[in-house]
């Protein structure tokens, strides 16, 4: 194998790419880029046998062929290099040459065939989604991903395809977050589709689609693996499988006591309040009382503190528990932006919160456990 | 007719025997008894052939005139009792009056006594109970009984007896004891012609124990000392109505109790090592043994027991010895307030001491016959001031001095491997039997230097030497609370903190100190009912066995109470609706499951519910152990501050829950001795 590649093309590559490699892999292969010339075309591939990314850059090809490299030395390298032409040479024993204006450096790679298999793209089938759509889906549910991994099948998000709408749900069994877009055109689509997509394809699929220009994707999947084809960058991931819990019976429907308050002043009024609660569970009381909101906390170590919000309401006073963290990572999910509804029945049932928005594109509702303090 | 006869003397007299005899360590033990009645200052006792050759005990009591000597042998006959009111205000070991026959029944005895400033002694032999001679000898101040050929016409109980060495482990370790409970007094052991014990008074118990256990043992052990005054004394007092004004009211006696304790990191399989002695007399007792249990509960693991020395003064009217010949059973009028005072005192002292394991002795500290388990040769210790303890600091220290004298160089991390918590260990040989056969090969010197006023430095070849030992020039040992000063500097496989400060090096287990924060905090939050709950979004299911069902249904107010909202959902499933902050998932339902099952185990094993005190200690620590960090964890500097911190307001910084070790300290003086800077 050998070609020559323009640097700026092939860093973009490396860059979108490198995330997948692992990088304390017990399979030293893995940690390998696997580069194939043909044409007039070079393709790269990075896997951790869950994930993979192929991906590919125009270059001159002098000699079809392949080779792999380890990802990390080259990826740090090629960033060092000054703009220009590359031109990477495929040597005896795995060795390969990269050379530019006038450094030289060997890199010792591995054989091209011990390399895995990576699942290709479904020629048929693809389903077309909007790019928009699918990013702000994964930013607002990605953080309600449990992270504990015994129970597997939280440790994804449920991605809904209707023929109108496109919907994701995540859940770590405290709180759960469900955003959907309606009036969205999905062609190819009849009935539902529902697939669980890991927690780590989601974070390749976010980079992916902040490196796009494309107004959709295409999205397949099979048996075992889920393909999502951002331009021309193709990530298939293995599926989680199993039962994810049935989030439409934890929706809260008579949640009658509501306060619409600023995102951005609740945000900051937790916080504050916040810093006193219980280091471990971050436990804040919120009270809702006549045309007040109030946020407290206390803790026997660091003391107590109270914030008040003003806003409209005229229901019976009640005061439920919440965690902190829970509530502060809607809010950053909404930027702090715009005013925020949020939802109660009484002190045992879930609350809710979502943006108050009357026209908004997306339908957002954040269902979090209270807790008990 | 005539079916039913009335025994002769020599049958209820074997009879009896068979109570109160049964090896001859309990021979010794009644003589010994008598000696201590006597007033005896100086009591000396040669065995042979483990006690069934001989046993010979000299003392230097009150004595007898020959008519008592002669009566001392029928039964019932004592000098300690009169009427039966006596009998509730016992002051005496003995009381009873059938020790001497039944034993004389059993055996070739010869009595040898005279009271002091007589003219003449009596000389008395018997076999099997019939007198052989009396005759008048001239002798010493005092009572020799020699007792030979023990069950020589029994043979059934002869046959009952174990190896010469059991025997006399048994012998050795009871001699022990009383000594350990008079220090006052000297006692003197030889078998054949060797001294397995030597013990010239001292002044203290704690000097004591230095004295026959050793300064290894000693450094193990701290003590304890409380006082309580009883609210009543005696039998209940009459209704007033029914009161003679004329006797006054009973003074309520005080309660008072001193002894030793081991460091949590010296830990027993079995409670041969626990010593009771109440009002000096040696006895077993299952509401103190559960007493000391309780105070050591969450410090060590539930399977292992603690060395304890106790005594215990009351009133003699508030126990009641006579319970059983053999007089190691009592039972006390109070028994509740006793078994509470005892808990609590031992607690308390406990949590004051906060022992730091020290890293040696962690790694040696199973009980092996390795030299650091002889009793060194008997030391005086006079120069000690009175009011202050003998502090187990300054032993520690010369712990390395002790262990490498041989061998200078010896790495400390080359020393048995021995883990502190070894529960299938092969330490389950009892301690004393271990000391025992030790004594074999290494007579004991009778100490060097007695009253000089002094620390004695033993002038033999006797390589455990102690060291000079004075308290006032040791630096104090490290305590953990230190803790709060430690710098940590990393951490060791992501599982261990490895902390500095003037004391050495230390080392924490990063998960138990964790848990152990936890424990203390879930208790806390538990006492005034604040436990902080997480409902959970979709119930948790937790699948149980029929049994375990009904056991949850015992418990499930208490884990109602710490935080659970648990359901039973269809016959053999619970649902978890909400749970305490930090259990999640997996956790949670092991955690649910482990303490079901437990539940289950004790009762099984005790036949009776576990209090609800117990079981709270329980969930708590289960909840601890499951929300704590776990090893192969990697921290940052910053967590483990705070983790060093709040391990520093605990309670018991030494032990977690399941009472393994949080920290173990490498002392500064030890790392410089093994760099050979000292």
């Amino acid at each position: 194998m050998e070609i020559t590649v323009s640097r700026q093309e092939l860093l973009k590559e490396l860059t979108a790419t490198q995330g997948v490699v692992e990088r304390k892999t017990t399979i030293p292969i893995l940690s390998n880029f696997l580069l194939e010339a043909e044409g007039e075309r070079l393709s790269l591939t990075a896997t951790d046998l869950d994930q993979a990314i192929r991906t590919s850059a125009p270059v001159k090809v002098k000699k079809a062929g392949a080779c792999t490299i380890p990802a990390r030395r080259m990826y740090d390298y090629v960033k060092l290099l000054p703009e220009g032409e590359i031109s990477i040479k495929l040597l005896d024993n795995h060795w390969v040459q990269i050379k530019s204006g006038r450094s030289t450096t060997k890199i010792v790679g591995m054989a091209r065939a011990n390399y895995p298999q990576v699942p290709e793209f479904p020629s048929v089938d693809a389903i077309k989604i909007s790019a928009a759509a699918l990013k702000t889906l994964i930013a607002r549910t990605i953080f309600a991903i449990s992270n504990e991994e015994t129970r597997y099948t939280l440790n994804g998000a449920l991605l809904v395809i209707k023929a109108e709408s496109l919907a994701m749900v995540a859940t770590d069994g405290h709180r759960l977050s469900f955003v959907e877009k309606v009036n969205e055109e999905i062609a190819g689509v009849s009935g539902e589709k529902r697939v669980l997509v890991p927690r780590k394809a989601l974070d390749e699929l976010r980079q992916l689609l902040a490196a796009t220009a494309e107004a959709t994707i295409d999205f397949a999947d099979d048996e075992h693996t889920l393909y999502f084809r951002v331009g021309h960058r193709a990530l298939s991931s293995r599926k989680l499988n199993g039962n994810f819990p049935n989030y439409e019976a934890v929706m809260p429907r008579d949640n009658t006591k509501f306060v619409i308050v600023s995102a951005a002043e609740l945000g900051q009024a937790i916080q504050r309040v916040a810093q006193f609660a219980d280091e471990r569970s971050g436990a804040v009381r919120m009270k809702i009382e006549q045309n007040e909101l109030k946020i407290s906390s206390s803790s026997t170590e660091a003391g107590e503190s109270e914030d008040t919000i003003d806003t409209p309401y005229t229901g019976d006073a009640l005061t439920v528990g919440f965690n902190s963290g829970y509530m502060l990572d809607f809010l950053k999910a909404l930027n702090n932006e715009g005013e925020v509804r949020l939802e109660f029945k009484d002190q045992q049932s879930a609350g809710q919160m979502r943006p108050e928005d009357p026209d908004a594109e997306y339908r957002y509702r954040y269902v979090l456990m209270p807790m008990r303090i | 007719m005539g079916r039913i006869r009335i025994l002769n003397d020599q049958v209820a007299n074997q009879i009896a025997a068979g109570e109160v005899v049964d090896r001859p360590a309990s021979v010794v033990k009644e003589l010994l008894e008598n000696s201590l009645d006597a007033g005896a200052n100086r009591i000396r006792i040669e065995v042979e052939g483990g006690g069934r050759k001989l046993i010979r005990i000299t003392d230097d009591g009150c004595g007898m005139n020959k008519d008592d000597a002669l009566l001392a042998f029928e039964r019932h006959a004592t000098s300690k009792l009169r009427t039966a009111d006596d009998l509730l205000n016992i002051a005496t070991l003995g009381f009873r009056g059938e020790a001497l026959p039944s034993i004389a029944s059993v055996a070739r005895v010869t009595l040898e006594t005279a009271e002091p400033g007589s003219k003449a002694g009596t000389r008395i032999e018997i076999a099997g109970g019939k007198i052989l001679h009396v005759d008048e000898i001239a002798a010493p101040a005092g009572t020799t009984i020699a007792v030979s050929d023990l069950f020589f016409n029994t043979p059934a109980r002869r046959k009952f007896l174990r190896a010469e060495s059991t025997e006399l482990a048994h012998l050795t370790a009871l001699v022990t004891h009383y000594a350990l409970a008079h220090p006052e007094k000297h006692f003197e052991l030889l078998s054949a012609s060797h001294t397995l014990l030597s013990a010239p008074p001292v002044k203290k118990n704690d000097e004591r124990i230095f004295q026959i256990l050793g300064r290894d043992t000693h450094s193990q052990l701290l003590p304890v000392a409380a006082e309580m005054q009883l609210a009543r004394a005696g039998l209940p007092e009459p209704p007033p109505w029914k009161r003679d004004p004329d006797v006054p009211a009973p003074v309520p006696g005080q309660l008072r109790l001193n002894g030793f304790f081991s460091k949590p990191e010296l830990q027993k399989l079995n409670r041969n090592s626990i010593y009771i002695f109440v009002n000096k007399r040696l006895i077993r007792d299952r509401a103190l043994l559960h007493a000391i249990s309780e105070a050591y509960r969450n410090v060590i693991p539930p399977t292992s027991f603690p060395v304890v020395t106790l005594y215990l003064e009351m009133p003699p009217e508030e126990v009641d010895v006579n319970v059983h010949p053999a007089k190691t059973e009592v039972r006390f009028r109070q028994q509740q307030a006793v078994h509470d005072f005892v808990r609590d005192s031992l607690r308390t002292a406990l949590v004051k001491a906060r022992p730091a394991a020290d890293f040696l002795s962690a790694l040696d500290s199973a009980p092996t016959a390795s030299p650091s388990l002889l009793p060194p040769a008997a030391s005086h210790l006079p120069g000690l001031p009175e009011s202050e303890p003998v502090r187990p600091d300054g032993a520690e220290r010369f712990e390395g001095a002790s262990q490498g004298t041989g061998n200078a160089a010896r790495l400390p991390f080359s020393g048995p491997q021995h883990a502190v918590w070894n529960p299938s260990g092969l330490d389950s040989v009892p301690e004393f039997l271990v000391r025992a056969s030790a004594l074999f090969t290494q007579p004991l010197q009778p100490a060097a230097i007695q009253d000089s006023g002094q620390p004695s430095q033993d002038c033999s070849d006797d390589p455990f030497a102690a060291p000079p030992f004075s308290a006032g020039v040791q630096s104090p040992a490290p305590n953990l609370n230190a803790l709060a000063s430690l710098k940590p500097l990393g951490q060791l496989r992501e599982s261990f903190i490895l902390a500095v400060n003037e004391d050495g090096l230390w080392i924490i287990d990063q998960h138990v100190a964790h848990e152990r924060v936890l424990f203390e905090k879930i208790l806390r939050d538990r006492k005034v009912e604040q436990v902080e709950r997480q409902r959970l979004l979709m119930p948790l299911l937790v699948e149980l066995k029929p049994a375990q069902m009904v056991l949850f249904a015992q418990i499930a107010d208490e884990l109602e109470e710490n935080g659970f909202e648990v359901e039973p959902f269809g016959p053999q499933t619970l649902a978890v609706k909400a749970a305490p902050v930090g259990l999640e998932g997996k956790q949670l339902e092991r955690m649910l499951t482990q303490v079901i099952e437990q539940a289950g185990e004790d009762e099984a094993r005790f036949g009776q519910r576990e209090d609800m005190g117990t079981l709270r200690g329980r969930i708590a620590a289960s909840i601890a152990c499951h929300a704590a960090i776990k090893v192969n964890m990697p921290l940052d500097l910053k967590r483990m501050e705070w983790l060093l911190a709040e391990l520093a307001t605990t309670e018991h910084p030494t032990n977690c829950p399941h009472g393994r070790p949080i920290a173990l300290n490498y002392s500064w003086k030890d790392i410089q001795k093994a760099f050979q800077r000292i």
